[in-house]
């Protein structure tokens, strides 16, 4: 088991030395691929609390907003440069979502992803309508690129995907782990985990806060890559967005979140029509997915090596087993 | 060294589940609680563990009050248990399920786990032929490598005791282990129980099946309508005639 922990880790290394040679001669190909990256670094965080975990959030871009805008803020007032903010842009979301996330964490899915919602909405509110503190409507221009990559292209692709490449490895060995067991039986059954002595609020708290933590780098990533950060810029589209593309491209693997934001941002550059027809398409492709497909895209490719060990037969409930049912 | 309940009274809303019970679990014996549907044995039995809050009266383990720690935390304190519905990860194995178990004594380090760390491997090859021992040990036949959904309610029920022994408890507490088994299973079962309880630890069952722990418990409690209708060796409880008339009715027509 643990030998396969680099594995992913490993083909989306080979993916990105790919996009490296190939972008050489399509300009434009390193662009998308960081557009790629920046979603996938949103979407395999939220990948693992959902899918492993359950934890249905539609707040992640507002956390990267909030990442983007405390080194946007940090800098357009005190005049602290991109080395300085980095850490505020990933603490700051951390502890608000660990301290919002107690009574939100507690609430069955559903629930859970509408008060995360109303959280996205309020914090693009508060972003917007903060007038001369945040720059309301207009947002922060004119902030000072990524360090030491600074406005290379090449640079910002291998620093993005270099962190994807982490986070889908992190992924892999905190699943193969006691604690990424103890997620998963919070999961399945929350007075499961607490018999074995899981503290399960604060145990999910702390990993809603990495990956708000992780959503902040984003930001703080998007703001310097592009120089500017504003209200509309990481909103809860995003958020909904990120969420199709962990469901389409498959929730219980690392790889599934990039694959989804691959899919994702290639539909949307090859697709006909405006942004208000793709929403559209999409929301009728989440709909075929979950339907057909309903472990997400990747899944097609993964039961292909597995496919005779789990036949894909449903899961008897243990209350209905008779005891001569050994099989 | 003991579980000791005082004076224990839950009511939810207008019922009355328990009232008044006094319960004693040393460690290394053997304690079957029995008594018909609604009696309170569930609500006695979560009130020790933890998921449910008594209205009045105190559990007291090894000197300690845990009448108000979460049901989280007493595991820590050497308490585990199974449930009435097996509670497992369908999708992961059963060695999976086992390891799941060791959680309140393997050290968690947060990055370690996220990268990968040299001693959470170790730890978790450690712990990986723990469980293995652990499962044969018990005399579990069942392939270490099945899903967990594809269990019989025998092997699973086998699994959850191995689960629940895996954090090394001084307090087993079974809720009706032995409920749609088959006899086989049984048998390992109650040779499970014995041997725990050899092993020092405190084991409280409770069961409808009453041959089943009448034959294995050194005492049975016997309650009726949230009290203690009798409680003793196992031949006494279940010739009193005031339990004999609450669980089989006043014509004995059962």
């Amino acid at each position: 088991m643990s030998k396969s922990v680099g594995r992913n880790a490993g083909v989306l290394t080979i993916v990105m030395l790919g996009i490296l040679i190939v972008g050489q001669g399509h300009s434009s190909l390193y662009a998308t691929a960081i557009t790629v990256g920046l979603y996938a670094l949103l979407g395999v965080p939220l990948g693992l609390i959902y899918g492993c975990g359950g934890v249905l959030s539609l707040a992640q871009a507002a956390f990267a907003a909030i990442g983007g805008y405390a080194s946007a803020l940090l800098f357009s007032h005190y005049h602290l440069p991109p080395e300085a903010t980095l850490l505020p842009a990933i603490i700051v979301p951390a502890l608000f979502a660990y301290v919002v996330s107690r009574p939100i964490l507690r609430l069955p899915e559903m629930s859970m992803a509408l008060a995360t919602l109303a959280l996205g909405l309020l914090v693009e509110v508060v972003f917007s309508s903060s007038g001369g503190l945040t720059g309301g409507y207009e947002g922060v221009t004119g902030l000072p690129p990524i360090p030491i990559v600074g406005n290379s292209r090449v640079g910002v692709l291998l620093l993005v995907w270099s962190a994807v490449i982490i986070c889908v490895y992190c992924y892999d060995a905190f699943r193969t782990s006691a604690r990424g067991r103890a997620l998963i039986a919070i999961h399945v059954d929350r007075l499961l985990a607490e018999s074995v002595g899981i503290p399960v609020a604060r145990e999910l708290s702390l990993l809603f806060a990495i990956t708000a933590g992780i959503s902040g780098f984003v930001g703080w990533l998007y703001a310097h890559y592009l120089g500017y950060i504003g209200p509309g810029s990481l909103n809860v589209h995003l958020s909904a967005n990120l969420l199709f593309m962990v469901v389409v491209g498959g929730r219980k693997y690392s790889l599934g979140p990039v694959l989804g934001a691959a899919f994702f941002v290639f539909a949307g550059d090859w697709l006909p029509g405006s942004a208000q027809a793709h929403g559209m398409v999409f929301g009728a492709l989440i709909v075929l997915v979950l339907l057909l497909v309903p472990e997400g895209l990747l899944s097609l490719v993964q039961s292909r090596f597995r496919w005779k060990r789990v036949a894909s037969r449903p899961i008897p409930q243990s209350s209905q087993l008779s005891p001569e049912q050994s099989l | 060294m003991k579980i000791a309940a005082r004076d224990l009274a839950v009511r939810f809303g207008g019922i009355t589940a328990l009232d008044g019970v006094d319960f004693e679990l040393n460690r290394g014996e053997i304690v079957g609680l029995i008594g018909p549907n609604g009696a309170g044995k569930t609500t006695l039995f979560n009130c020790i563990t933890g998921v449910v809050a008594p209205n009045a009266g105190s559990v007291v383990v090894d000197g300690a009050d845990i009448s108000n720690h979460r049901f989280d935390l007493r595991v820590h304190l050497g308490i585990s248990r199974t449930f009435q519905t097996p509670r497992v990860n369908a999708h992961g194995t059963v060695l999976e399920a086992v390891m799941l178990g060791f959680n309140p004594i393997v050290k968690k380090p947060l990055f370690g786990s996220f990268f990968g760390s040299r001693s959470v491997r170790k730890a978790e090859a450690d712990m990986e032929s723990r469980a293995h021992n652990l499962i044969s040990e018990l005399g579990i036949t069942t392939d270490p490598t099945k899903r967990a959904g594809d269990l019989s309610l025998g092997a699973l029920r086998l699994v959850e005791v191995a689960r629940a022994l895996a954090a090394g408890p001084h307090y087993l507490l079974l809720d009706e282990p032995a409920a749609g088994i088959d006899e086989n299973d049984q048998g390992v079962l109650a040779n499970v129980i014995r041997k725990a309880a050899k092993d020092g630890i405190g084991v409280l069952i409770v069961e409808h099946n009453v041959p089943f722990v009448a034959d294995l418990c050194g005492r049975l409690i016997a309650l009726v309508q949230g009290r203690i209708a009798a409680s003793g060796e196992p031949s006494g409880v279940l010739s009193d005639p005031h339990f004999v008339r609450a669980y089989l009715g006043d014509s004995n027509a059962g």
